[in-house]
């Protein structure tokens, strides 16, 4: 008895399209969109949405890296020092996982390594005034930022302390350019938690009764 | 009203004269078209109706946004 009932399939959850009321497999509605904030689409590739997920993929994915290419790779960083707090970035970790080297550079940065991972300079938070770095880190700056040089950073051995704002070198540099990319990577992650939700719960869209009504209606 | 204004021939003046006083203003159009794009998807499961409500996005939103950017050189321009 107990084995017939462990063999009666689990309930489907579905959603109703909103075009022709057919039904969607959302199969795991918190999966699928656990998906869909890691990678935009892929929520709804697991769900068999092949159209929607190749769309959204294309759309979001393609509007954050346009968004990184315009503001010249420094627009998308996080920081949360007091004065320093990167608002934007709450908006950026819509992407998902796309944006998420830049938490793991400013953990490392702030960290006991006081340099991000590897000593690389993606997604890596500017430095303030004051702020402590390592040697490996300041003498790799100096040699790849143009802004920035030997003279710019104090020595407090083992370590030394940049005497600046980097971010202000990046908007003088950008211009606004800075602002643009930071447009598009935040409207990608904002537009991105549309997604999600459609991924878990179905279209938002429901027919009105004019629009049964069109359907039902035999076109002459 | 905002879907008649795309529609006439003034429209392609007044989007010369905006981009020529709103420097940078290209940039906001794809936006304007994604955000269009992903609402659309996002209230609609087939391709076609998805294609349809995109356009109807878009001019709604870049006819509202459009009006407010009007508004704002309208105002700049009289102060």
């Amino acid at each position: 008895m107990a084995l017939a009932r462990d063999k009666t399939p689990a309930p489907r959850i579905v959603a109703v399209s909103p075009d022709d009321g057919s039904a969607i497999d959302l199969r795991n509605p918190a999966l699928a969109a656990a998906l869909a904030w890691a990678v935009p689409g892929l929520g709804h590739l697991y769900q068999g949405r092949v159209f929607k997920g190749r769309l959204f993929m294309g759309a979001i994915l393609g509007t954050f890296l346009a968004g990184m290419w315009l503001g010249g790779g420094k627009v998308v960083y996080a920081s949360w020092k007091p004065g320093d707090t990167r608002w934007a970035f709450v908006c950026q970790a819509g992407a998902g996982l796309v944006a998420m080297p830049a938490v793991v550079q400013a953990l490392q940065l702030h960290g006991v390594a006081k340099q991000p991972l590897f000593g690389s300079l993606f997604m890596a938070p500017p430095l303030t005034s004051g702020q402590y770095v390592s040697r490996g880190y300041a003498d790799r700056l100096a040699a790849s930022d143009p802004d920035i040089d030997a003279e710019d950073f104090f020595d407090r051995p083992p370590l030394r302390q940049f005497r600046g704002e980097q971010v202000s070198h990046w908007q003088r540099r950008l211009g606004r350019w800075f602002d643009i990319g930071t447009l598009y990577t935040m409207l990608a992650g904002m537009l991105n938690i549309l997604v999600i939700y459609d991924a878990w719960a179905g279209p938002l869209g429901t027919p009105t009764d004019a629009d049964r009504k069109s359907r039902t209606t035999p076109k002459t | 009203m905002i879907p008649f204004l795309a529609t006439t021939p003034i429209f392609p003046i007044l989007l010369a004269a905006l981009v020529d006083r709103v420097p940078g203003i290209f940039f906001g159009l794809p936006l304007v078209a994604l955000a269009s794009l992903v609402f659309a998807a996002t209230h609609h499961e087939d391709p076609a109706e998805i294609r349809f409500a995109t356009v109807h996005w878009a001019v709604w939103l870049g006819g509202i946004l459009g009006l407010v950017i009007a508004a704002v050189l309208l105002l700049g321009w009289f102060s």
